[in-house]
């Protein structure tokens, strides 16, 4: 195909756009409502992600150490714990340390902790090497004298995997759902377009247009809708993303994705599904018309 | 330049529009096409740029080989052909120009070449003021005389008119024809269907007479023969 063909037919795609105006709006609606929710999905999902690998991450088992246990004992108490078959790592969180993570945690509510003194033991962090063998090792941590009761969040840990994998498997469902359906309100709204253009379609083939270069500017035109239909939302989601980011504090462990992280993602996946369901639909609808 | 030889048309539902067709139209040549409604002149003509194929029998038109034609041939082999419609065909979003144009974009020509060639068959058709307004703020017979400079754009060997001047006054319809006859001055086969009993009987060109989607008659410098 020549340039000039190409930018004919960008031209007419264009034009195309806007001489359709009120169906040009239909189907980017369409395709803006779809890949809106698809964003909303897929934010999710990144979150969930996250959420599921800090919480990995945070696979450790605290120990207590009773309050009986003077300070001088706490480094034998460090050694013994570290002699403990499948321990990787062992790390010492002073009652201080701990109130003081936990103000950070609480933010503007930390006054909550003001005349309460101090309520949280000495701590031993243990990580295992191995985190599917946490539990054998928090039982042999328990075991172990000084230590007063150990936390280790396995029963969580397991429920929320499975909560998350049955959420994400949901999703994905889910989003296949909709992008059928949104590629199928697309197809149907270029189809009306194409409708009222039949006649147009039809004096082309009988001046001797080929069928490539009929498509030319419908293609051009479902690609346009497309990326319209994907940045409408992806400025939505943004403006959303930033202001969710900005105004709820979240807790451990969960936390959210940086704002550019998750929209170029999102924006990257929506651009592509527009452009994607633009051109099939198009495409799509165009073809019924070309047997003149 | 267009031979049939025995050519049969049955559309779907049975009815057969033509019932052995053998004509042969030489290069140059000017034809009436005439016959009462339904006779099949449509179909005819249809069959000629591949709107319709035919049932049976063999079709050639300008070296093409319209049954083996290929889906990807269509095109081309109407680039060779020159349509004229009725109901003129023109796309009323596009200028007057860019109609003609529409009809040289297609086959890829240079901007320089359109403009020189829609200049050219503006001229020819004695529209050159109206490049750049719309059909519908044209008349009738200005719409049709369009619709001819388009399909002369392309410099085809063959004008194929399916009742150009169906929808025209009589003096319309005579500017149409004199079109049609200095186009074929310079080579350009004409083929045109219609039911103008005045413009037939007063050209003393070809006429093929078709009844019963047969040919019932095909004189030289013939006569329209009918009352209607």
């Amino acid at each position: 195909m020549k340039i000039r063909t190409m930018g004919r037919h960008t031209r007419e795609g264009f034009k195309n756009l806007f001489r359709n105006g009120w169906m040009t709006f239909a189907s980017v609606s369409a395709v803006s409502v779809t890949l809106l929710i698809l964003g909303i999905a897929i934010i999710l999902s990144l979150n969930i992600q996250n959420l599921s690998v800090n919480v990995e991450n945070q696979l450790q088992i605290n120990a207590y150490v009773a309050d009986s246990v003077p300070a001088s004992s706490l480094p034998a108490l460090k050694q013994s714990l570290q002699a403990l078959p499948g321990v990787l790592t062992v790390k010492f969180v002073s009652k201080e340390q701990a109130l003081q993570t936990m103000r950070k945690q609480l933010q503007q509510n930390a006054d909550l902790l003001n005349g309460l003194g101090n309520p949280l033991p000495n701590e031993f962090v243990v990580q295992a090497i191995d985190p599917n063998q946490t539990v054998a090792v928090a039982h042999e941590v328990k075991s172990t004298t000084g230590i007063q009761s150990v936390q280790y969040g396995q029963d969580f840990i397991n429920k929320f995997l499975t909560v998350i994998t049955a959420v994400r498997d949901a999703a994905i469902v889910f989003i296949i759902v909709l992008l059928v359906m949104g590629i199928f309100l697309i197809s149907n709204t270029i189809k009306v377009t194409i409708f009222t253009r039949r006649r147009e379609i039809e004096i082309m083939k009988l001046v001797g247009a080929t069928d490539g270069f009929i498509r030319g500017p419908f293609f051009i035109e479902g690609t346009l809708m497309g990326v319209l239909g994907a940045l409408i939302p992806g400025f939505i989601l943004y403006e959303l993303y930033r202001w969710l980011v900005s105004s709820v504090t979240p807790f451990p462990p969960f936390s959210f994705l940086s704002t550019s992280f998750v929209i170029d993602r999102t924006l990257t996946i929506l651009i592509l599904c527009g452009i994607f369901m633009g051109i099939w639909g198009s495409l799509v609808s165009v073809r019924r018309f070309l047997r003149v | 330049m267009i031979e049939m030889q025995d050519v049969w048309k049955e559309y779907g539902n049975g009815v057969a529009a033509l019932s052995g067709i053998s004509v042969q139209i030489k290069q140059g040549d000017f034809v009436f096409v005439v016959g009462p409604s339904g006779a099949g002149k449509s179909t005819f003509i249809k069959l000629m740029y591949r709107e319709e194929r035919p049932t049976k029998g063999h079709i050639f038109v300008g070296g093409f080989n319209i049954e083996k034609l290929r889906e990807r041939q269509i095109p081309i082999m109407r680039r060779h052909i020159g349509a004229v419609f009725q109901d003129y065909k023109l796309l009323p979003k596009l200028t007057v120009a860019e109609n003609i144009a529409f009809a040289l974009e297609v086959i890829e020509a240079s901007r320089r070449m359109i403009n020189r060639r829609v200049a050219e068959v503006l001229e020819l058709v004695g529209l050159s003021d109206k490049g750049k307004m719309f059909p519908r703020e044209l008349s009738g017979g200005e719409q049709q005389r369009i619709g001819v400079a388009r399909a002369l754009v392309n410099k085809p060997s063959v004008i194929i008119a399916d009742e150009p001047t169906g929808n025209l006054d009589p003096e319309n319809s005579w500017a149409i024809l004199k079109l049609f006859e200095r186009v074929n001055d310079q080579g350009t086969t004409i083929v045109m269907a219609t039911h103008n009993r005045e413009l037939v009987n007063a050209c003393k060109k070809r006429v093929i007479a078709i009844e019963n989607g047969q040919i019932v008659r095909d004189q030289e410098r013939g006569e329209y023969g009918y009352e209607d």
